[in-house]
């Protein structure tokens, strides 16, 4: 695919997305939309971690908790701007991933995986009990949502419609995805790639493993934060339940439904996963049972067993065995 | 004369055999096969329905039995299927990513599928003593209790007794040890590999009838016992069994005093704490053995 | 760079016992002795990846001795691995490009800020152009798109030893660069090693197959049981009676 083509791609891409909200107007599909557009974020910060990093976080929901939390307490207790307030939400969560960093210097698998987890388990446990701070499990809600804008006399555009939300959410996106991208082609991103495969030789070669593990736990958690502050904005409401395993394991099946490691593969999970959670809730609706959680588990083991790099893998397999063809 | 402290050291002791039985179960299969079964606490949760259902039928101490054994057979055959269908395959592939995601899946698919069939309402196993208590010097407890940790002690010791007089339990260790040597020795590791994993999964089971009794019997009763489980593994040294039992005491008791003494919200929090702050000191465990390069 | 009264031990085994040597800029050295004798051990404390129990390390005046793997490397001492370490799930020429990456001007932050600046690291063409050169240097430069994993052995060997020099080193420590060559690959890991030391890096070599040494050394270090036993020629080490019977004759007879 030429650069040119592509980037065509890339622009169609773009205005297809921003006409949506004026073709679709059902505010429910927006609210998908958003839905998805917050799981593509945590999903790709989460595979910057997982996918490229090598470092198994389950404790994912712990920096998209903090910085809901963080943000919606500083917007009610502080009325601090929930504009701001995103950036300090991205801020307390990097606190946290880097805290979480720490021990990932000196474990690796199922050591690190329940090491992520109990952080999380006792943040969620702290937001459950410190009851003066946060309500326990009944969570904050009327949290503000993000200021209106004044654009001059009698324009407004104010952030209680879904389709305002989009346009911000959209712009984060773009933000995001264009830092990922440059952040996983760089040679910082090949260097994590390399301490993935094999973290004595990356040493050898000079990286110092500890600082790049600190420094892609902080990006990943900050990234991650915003999330949860934008969501906290979105929805007005968080609740412990926000720091959940069960948060965690969603964006990890999106992630590798869509492909480990990959730029596009979190991205491809999260809205294929929020969308087809969808349409099963209709399916659930007429038949009575609730087969959603069952289906995730089910697509997450037949996604190791048969398609180890997720959707994005399948395709590039599939566009590459056309490719060849083609040629030969 | 009662002492608070005692008696919930003993309480400590009793939960904490049953976190030894399930850890052992997950410490085996991580040693002989390298897998970290995350599912490990559904196969619990599973044997807990065991429970619920057997217990329809059978009354009493008749059930209690029934459901021991049958716990054992039927959650043990489970996981010779899961390990056969899901785990099998994956086996020769070098990360561990891969192995902690599938189980990760079979987790969420075990959970949700008790959902689907049982439906969220806690369940109770009927208590086969009727609630009876007895006394033991400074401390009392439930007859039910203490027959928890006899036949948790039972099955461990079992399980040794397998492991260091059969045939195919030295089978087992050998492949934990070696898996060329034992291939070339003429074990059939990929029999080996169903038994360990079809026993690791029964002692779940069995642990989890347990956990059922003392606790409750719900679809999501699972994410405690896995992750007690492996705060036991970890901190007896991952393929350690004489740790896991060690572990599990551990942290029943550390358990069952931080939630009286300091906080009972934050009770569970207390093998959390733990683990991380032995993993920085020791990152493999208290009893495990150090990586070298 | 120097060693003095270097020791190791391992719980009661000591590995290595009191080791004084020293590398002169320029040179070929190469170490040898038995199976065990502590050869691997020795690399691991010169390349940082291990701690000494006693002893220094002194390269260009500086003491290393407590220096980790990617200090030292940043120091201009690079190594390759006795069971080969390369990227596996990357190309031969993203192996190169993670060892040209300037660390001694960038540390992890600098590279992220960095990244936000520029499109991509593997498409700077100067970047490029030098993993090339390197890669056609060690005589795998038309593999530069292949994933490592799926080089044949020998040439993973080179992909290592060009991505230990693309750290622009000027001591190179190589750990048994022979094991698993065929005496084909054997000429062709020589001549490289001649390459490098014409370039003026220092090299030094571990090896137990005494052929592959005794053509390219200047010197010979010999290493029994973690004692330092002889020094010196290739044909003095050769028939010096200590080194004999350390070998028991058997290396001997297997190299000539």
């Amino acid at each position: 695919m030429s650069a040119s083509a592509s980037r065509l791609k890339a622009v169609l891409g773009i205005v297809v997305l921003i006409a949506v909200p004026w073709i679709i107007r059902d505010r429910y599909f927006l609210h998908l939309l958003i839905t998805a557009g917050i799981f593509v974020i945590l999903t790709s910060s989460w595979n910057l971690l997982a996918g490229f990093a090598g470092l198994l976080n389950l404790g994912h929901a712990a920096f998209y908790g903090a910085g809901a939390y963080a943000s919606a307490l500083l917007a009610i207790r502080l009325g601090l701007t929930p504009w701001i307030g995103l950036i300090c939400g991205g801020l307390v969560a990097g606190v946290f991933g880097f805290l979480l960093g720490i021990p990932s210097l000196r474990l690796s698998g199922p050591y690190l995986a329940i090491t992520t987890i109990g952080f999380a388990e006792i943040l969620r446990m702290v937001a459950m009990n410190w009851v003066s701070l946060t309500r326990g499990s009944l969570g904050l809600y009327g949290i503000p949502p993000l200021t209106a804008i004044r654009l001059g006399p009698g324009m407004r555009i104010d952030f209680y419609s879904e389709r305002n939300v989009y346009y911000i959410l959209l712009l984060l996106l773009f933000a995001t995805i264009f830092c990922f991208r440059r952040l996983t082609r760089s040679e910082f991103g090949l260097t994590l790639k390399a301490m993935r495969e094999d973290e004595i030789a990356a040493e050898s070669i000079g990286a110092d493993s500890n600082r790049y593990k600190l420094t892609v736990f902080t990006i990943s958690a900050f990234f991650a934060g915003v999330a949860g502050a934008f969501f906290a904005h979105y929805q007005r409401l968080v609740s412990p339940e926000t720091i959940g395993l069960g948060e965690t394991f969603t964006i990890l099946t999106m992630t590798v439904l869509g492909g480990l490691g990959t730029l596009t593969g979190p991205i491809l999970g999260a809205v294929l996963l929020t969308f087809l959670s969808e349409g099963l809730r209709f399916l659930e609706d007429m038949v009575k049972i609730d087969v959603r959680m069952v289906i995730y588990g089910l697509l997450l083991i037949v996604t190791m067993l048969f398609m180890r790099n997720g959707v994005m893998g399948l395709l590039t397999r599939v566009t590459d065995s056309v490719l060849s063809r083609k040629k030969g | 004369m009662e002492s608070l402290l005692l008696q919930q050291i003993l309480n400590g002791t009793v939960v904490g055999s049953v976190y030894s039985l399930v850890a052992i179960g997950l410490t085996m299969i991580f040693g002989v096969m390298k897998i970290s079964n995350f599912a490990q606490g559904d196969y619990s949760m599973a044997g807990a329905y065991v429970a619920v259902l057997v217990f329809a039928f059978l009354p009493g101490w008749l059930g209690w039995i029934g459901s021991l054994l049958a716990a054992a057979a039927l959650i043990g055959l489970l996981g010779v299927f899961t390990e056969k269908f899901v785990f099998r395959p994956l086996l020769d592939r070098s990360t561990d990513i891969d192995i902690i995601m599938v189980s990760i899946g079979l987790f969420i698919l075990l959970e949700n599928l008790a959902l689907l069939f049982f439906h969220a309402t806690p369940r109770m196993i009927p208590d086969p003593f009727g609630g009876a208590t007895i006394r033991l010097g400074f401390a009392s407890t439930s007859v039910m209790r203490l027959v928890c940790l006899i036949f948790s002690f039972a099955a461990i010791a079992l399980l040794e007794l397998f492991l260091n007089r059969t045939k195919t339990g030295v089978a087992i260790r050998a492949t934990s040890e070696n898996r060329h040597a034992a291939l070339l020795m003429g074990i059939d590791v990929n029999r080996i590999y169903g038994i360990t994993f079809g026993m690791g999964t029964a002692m779940a089971g069995i642990g989890g009838v347990f956990y059922g009794t003392l606790f409750a019997v719900y679809p999501m009763m699972g994410v405690m016992p896995t992750l007690k489980a492996f705060i036991v593994t970890i901190l007896g040294g991952m393929g350690n069994l004489r740790g896991a039992i060690f572990g599990g005491l551990i942290l029943g008791v550390a358990e069952t005093l931080g939630g009286t003494y300091i906080s009972m919200e934050y009770k569970n929090a207390v093998g959390f704490v733990i683990i991380i702050l032995v993993l920085l000191i020791r990152p493999s465990g208290l009893f495990g053995r150090r990586e070298s390069l | 760079m120097r060693t003095e009264g270097l020791t190791r031990r391992f719980g009661g085994l000591c590995a290595l016992d009191n080791v004084d040597l020293s590398l002169s800029e320029g040179e070929i050295v190469g170490l040898i002795g038995p199976n065990g004798a502590g050869k691997t051990t020795l690399i691991n404390l010169l390349s940082g990846a291990l701690a000494p129990s006693q002893g220094k390390i002194v390269y260009q005046g500086k003491d290393i001795t407590r220096l980790k793997l990617h200090d030292v490397n940043l120091l201009g001492i690079a190594r390759t691995f006795q069971i080969v370490r390369v990227f596996k799930k990357l190309t031969v020429m993203e192996n190169v490009i993670t060892g040209l990456v300037d660390r001694r001007r960038h540390g992890p932050w600098d590279l992220v800020i960095r990244s936000l600046k520029h499109s991509s690291a593997a498409e700077d063409k100067e970047v490029r152009e030098g993993a090339q050169s390197l890669l056609d240097f060690v005589g795998i430069g038309k593999y530069r798109d292949e994933l490592a994993e799926n080089l044949p052995y020998a040439y993973t060997k080179r992909l290592e030893i060009a991505r230990a020099l693309a750290t622009g080193p000027r001591l190179l420590l190589l750990d048994e660069p022979s094991s698993g060559l065929n005496p084909r690959e054997l000429d062709d890991q020589i001549d490289i090693i001649r390459k490098i030391n014409g370039n003026g890096t220092t090299v030094f070599i571990i090896e137990h197959v005494m052929k592959v040494i005794m053509g390219i050394s200047h010197r010979l270090i010999v290493l029994h049981y973690g004692k330092k036993i002889a020094e010196g020629d290739a044909k003095d080490v050769y028939e010096d009676p200590q080194v004999v019977e350390a070998y028991l004759g058997e290396e001997r007879n297997a190299g000539s």
